[in-house]
């Protein structure tokens, strides 16, 4: 009795000299670490002064005397005069020398993103995340109308394929309505919003992506084809279907076939 | 018996032989005892010591590093952030003869030879002082201030008696620039002459210091104005040379310069004559520079409504006295032709029209007769004119009128002039000239002393001076500088002397729409080959300008445009031609 006694009391010290033990350590962690930290500031300070010192020096040495004697010895720069001058775009395009015979045409440099463009011929009066939602809509519904595999590639297609051309989109609207008022409560679903002109303006979109799935010969790259025609088109209208090679140009056709 | 003798004796020899072994014990015990205590005294001591360093240890200031970092003096910095004073620990050059022991030379060479080398490196060190320093054998400074490289160079001279301590002082890294705005510090660290001076309770304060204080000067335009001063002064033989540059619109000074000039790194030798503040604490009779104030003040009182109007040029007498110009202009001007070749009889006909009333309030308005508003401590009190009447505050008599309007009879500070043409080409709005960066949202409010109507009339005025008159050397291509020359006798015993004059050059650019005012002003030019032989404005103080606009112009946002003037074409036909002073 008397050992155990004797030994739980031991234990008892043994676990208070443990424990002082450790809040030692800790204390001389927790000292050793400000005095580093102490130190760093030490260095800090000694690197700031340091680094003003090395400022001051330059700032000594091309001083406005010392840079005005360095000009007029070595490099002998002079103030610009009012010719090197231009206030605006006028009097750079002054510049311009003007058509003459036999001068060669004029580099022009095609639109490369023509989602801009289309965006520009015919902007959405939506922004931010009604519009984000907007451009996801057509896309799903798409998606959920037709289980053909066309579908996939009008899933990837991006916008600037959605968006097509002014054109297009234009011809797109009347052959497709019907189609697209089936779809209408589809598109309402995704857009909870409800707008009408979203509705609108998904069902175009979709319409798009479903009359390109719906051309059968091409099914595996109807997005390129429609992305080419688009760009294509969009620089010369009238011409742009019959110019193309035929194994592009066809998606595109597709879509562009119910045009009056 | 024998063997109890024996035994007896054996055994009282036992116990002592015990005795002394227990001793021994005891003995050897105790130093065990005591060098048991001294080991657990000195564990102790370390276990405490330890325990103390561990726990109880000071913490380092939380505040230690942005206090370390504070300077000793706040710096202060141009109006783009360029430091154009701080508090520095540079090198200074101590001399100190006990380096080599006691006894004995000092030095390894002779004082001579070491002297003669210092002098090799510090072109402007005295020879014999520091070869009586150095003789001297007692500690000193040889020389605050050393650049590094200099003292590299005077290490490599292997004297250990030439020691280099960093000790923190105020240092201006650009040199003599703005050394007049500046001041200096002395060895007291008290900041004399300039913003040194006026800033002192906020550059000491230790709430203050840590951040650069930003005066409205801009280190460039500051560098060019002093250069081409310099040059124009080079040139001409002058004196001395003073020019400001001043916003139109915020009277802010862009740049103050006096020449010749101090450098305040070497606070030792600041305090002399150079220490003058010709801008802002000398005055002079500005002359012609007066007449577009005269103009502007006549245009807006209603005197002067026709500029096709003619006025008798030939001489006449108010009293004893004459007025006359420098030139025969013919029998009548009409007052674009008066600027033009700076006629002072016109302008006192105009003056005399005008009366003493109101051209007394312009000059009033326009800070005439009080100290020049700007914050240095040293600012000189104008001239200004007694009136016949009410013990000298009355109104001016009809001659101190006529002189008044062509600049003579009163002296201002180029500083007033600044501001005053700042009035004049602003708009009408005269304020106050600041050193101190003004957001332009809090420009100070001012008064109106010409109505808007006249200062464009007046920027016509001032242009046609440079593209048809006196100021055609200062006409800068593409920058429309407009302004008036001045040229005007210094006061001697016994009147005017002829050939020492006050060129002065008044102008402001781009006059379609005046953003800074620039004052250029010499001290006695004289006639040289490059002034062709003159001595008037015309000649000395407009050449400066025309090289000076060029240069501080793209710098401070002014872009040169051959396209764009300020419209002459109502004025021109009026204008005949000839030469002024």
């Amino acid at each position: 009795m008397v050992s155990a006694h004797r030994f739980r009391s031991i234990g008892w010290i043994a676990l208070l000299l443990v424990c002082a033990a450790l809040v030692m350590v800790l204390a001389f962690r927790v000292n050793a670490l400000r005095s580093q930290v102490h130190r760093t500031e030490l260095q800090i300070v000694a690197l700031r002064k340091e680094k003003l010192y090395l400022e001051t020096e330059v700032e000594t040495r091309a001083n406005q005397q010392q840079l005005k004697l360095w000009n007029d010895v070595e490099f002998g720069y002079v103030a610009p005069t009012a010719g090197q001058y231009l206030s605006n775009e006028r009097q750079l395009a002054a510049f311009a020398k003007p058509d003459g015979p036999g001068s060669p045409a004029p580099i022009r440099v095609a639109s490369a993103d023509d989602a801009v463009a289309a965006e520009a011929a015919f902007p959405s009066v939506m922004s931010g995340l009604a519009a984000a939602a907007d451009i996801a809509a057509p896309v799903v519904t798409a998606d959920e109308d037709d289980d053909k595999p066309a579908a996939k590639p009008a899933d990837a297609a991006d916008r600037a394929k959605a968006t097509a051309n002014l054109g297009a989109r234009l011809a797109m609207v009347t052959p497709l309505k019907n189609d697209g008022k089936s779809k209408t409560g589809k598109t309402d679903k995704t857009d909870k919003t409800g707008k009408d002109s979203k509705a609108k303006d998904g069902e175009k979109k979709a319409a798009l992506a479903r009359s390109m799935k719906t051309s059968k010969d091409e099914a595996a790259r109807p997005g390129k084809g429609a992305k080419l025609a688009a760009a294509k088109s969009e620089a010369r209208p009238g011409k742009a279907v019959a110019s193309k090679p035929e194994k592009s140009a066809k998606p595109a056709r597709g879509g562009s076939k119910p045009a009056p | 018996m024998n063997a109890l003798t024996a035994s007896a004796a054996i055994a009282t020899g036992r116990v002592q032989l015990a005795n002394v072994r227990q001793g021994a014990l005891v003995t050897a015990r105790l130093r065990a005892l005591w060098i048991m205590v001294l080991f657990v005294f000195v564990t102790l001591t370390a276990c405490v010591r330890i325990v103390q360093l561990g726990l109880f240890e000071r913490t380092p200031e939380r505040a230690s590093l942005a206090e370390a970092l504070l300077p000793s003096r706040g710096e202060i910095t141009d109006r783009n952030g360029t430091a154009l004073a701080r508090a520095f620990a540079s090198y200074s050059l101590w001399f100190n003869p006990k380096a080599l022991g006691e006894g004995g030379a000092p030095l390894v060479k002779t004082p001579e030879e070491v002297a003669r080398a210092l002098v090799g490196i510090f072109p402007d060190a005295d020879y014999a002082d520091l070869v009586a320093r150095l003789k001297a054998g007692k500690p000193c400074y040889l020389r605050r201030r050393v650049l590094p490289e200099d003292a590299n160079r005077v290490f490599a001279l292997g004297e250990p008696a030439l020691e280099f301590p960093r000790e923190e002082q105020r240092f201006y890294p650009q040199g003599s620039l703005a050394a007049h705005v500046l001041g200096y510090v002395d060895e007291a660290g008290k900041g004399h002459v300039g913003m040194e001076q006026v800033l002192e309770p906020r550059l000491l304060d230790p709430a203050y210091r840590g951040t650069p204080t930003a005066l409205s000067i801009d280190a460039r335009a500051q560098g060019a104005l002093e250069d081409e001063l310099g040059r124009g002064m080079m040139e001409t033989n002058a004196k001395g040379a003073a020019g400001v540059i001043l916003d139109a619109d915020s009277s802010e000074v862009v740049a103050l310069a006096s020449l010749p000039s101090f450098n305040p790194n070497r606070s030792d030798l600041a305090y002399n004559d150079l220490v003058f503040n010709r801008v802002s604490n000398q005055v002079y009779e500005l002359g012609s520079t007066f007449k577009p104030i005269t103009i502007a003040s006549a245009i807006d009182a209603g005197v002067v409504t026709d500029l096709a109007k003619r006025y008798p040029s030939v001489p006449f007498q108010i009293g004893k006295f004459t007025i006359h110009d420098s030139h025969n202009f013919g029998t009548s001007l009409n007052v674009p032709e008066a600027l033009i070749h700076s006629s002072n009889v016109v302008l006192a006909h105009v003056a005399d029209l005008l009366g003493p009333v109101a051209l007394k309030h312009t000059m009033e308005q326009l800070g005439m007769n009080e100290r020049p508003t700007i914050e240095l401590p040293a600012r000189g009190f104008p001239l200004w004119p007694r009136g016949g009447s009410e013990g000298g505050k009355g109104d001016w008599a009809r001659l101190t009128t006529m002189t008044v309007s062509y600049g003579h009879g009163i002296a201002v500070t180029p500083l007033h002039l600044a501001s005053a043409y700042a009035a004049l080409v602003n708009g009408g709005i005269w304020r106050p000239a600041t050193l101190y960066k003004v957001d332009p949202a809090h420009l100070a409010p001012g008064r109106r002393v010409f109505q808007a109507s006249t200062s464009a009339r007046l920027r016509q005025l001032l242009r046609m001076i440079v593209v048809d008159g006196t100021g055609r050397k200062a006409d800068a291509p593409g920058f429309r500088v407009g302004g008036k020359t001045g040229s005007a006798e210094k006061p001697g015993s016994g009147g005017y002397r002829k050939t020492s004059l006050i060129a002065t050059f008044a102008a402001a650019f781009p006059m379609d729409k005046p953003r800074y005012v620039v004052i250029v002003m010499l001290d006695e030019p004289q006639a040289t080959q490059q002034t062709s032989g003159q001595r008037t404005a015309a000649w000395n103080a407009a050449p400066i300008v025309g090289r000076l606009v060029p240069r501080i112009g793209p710098m401070l946002g002014v872009v040169p445009d051959a396209h764009h003037d300020v419209d002459i074409s109502d004025l021109s036909p009026l204008v005949g031609s000839g030469e002024g002073e």
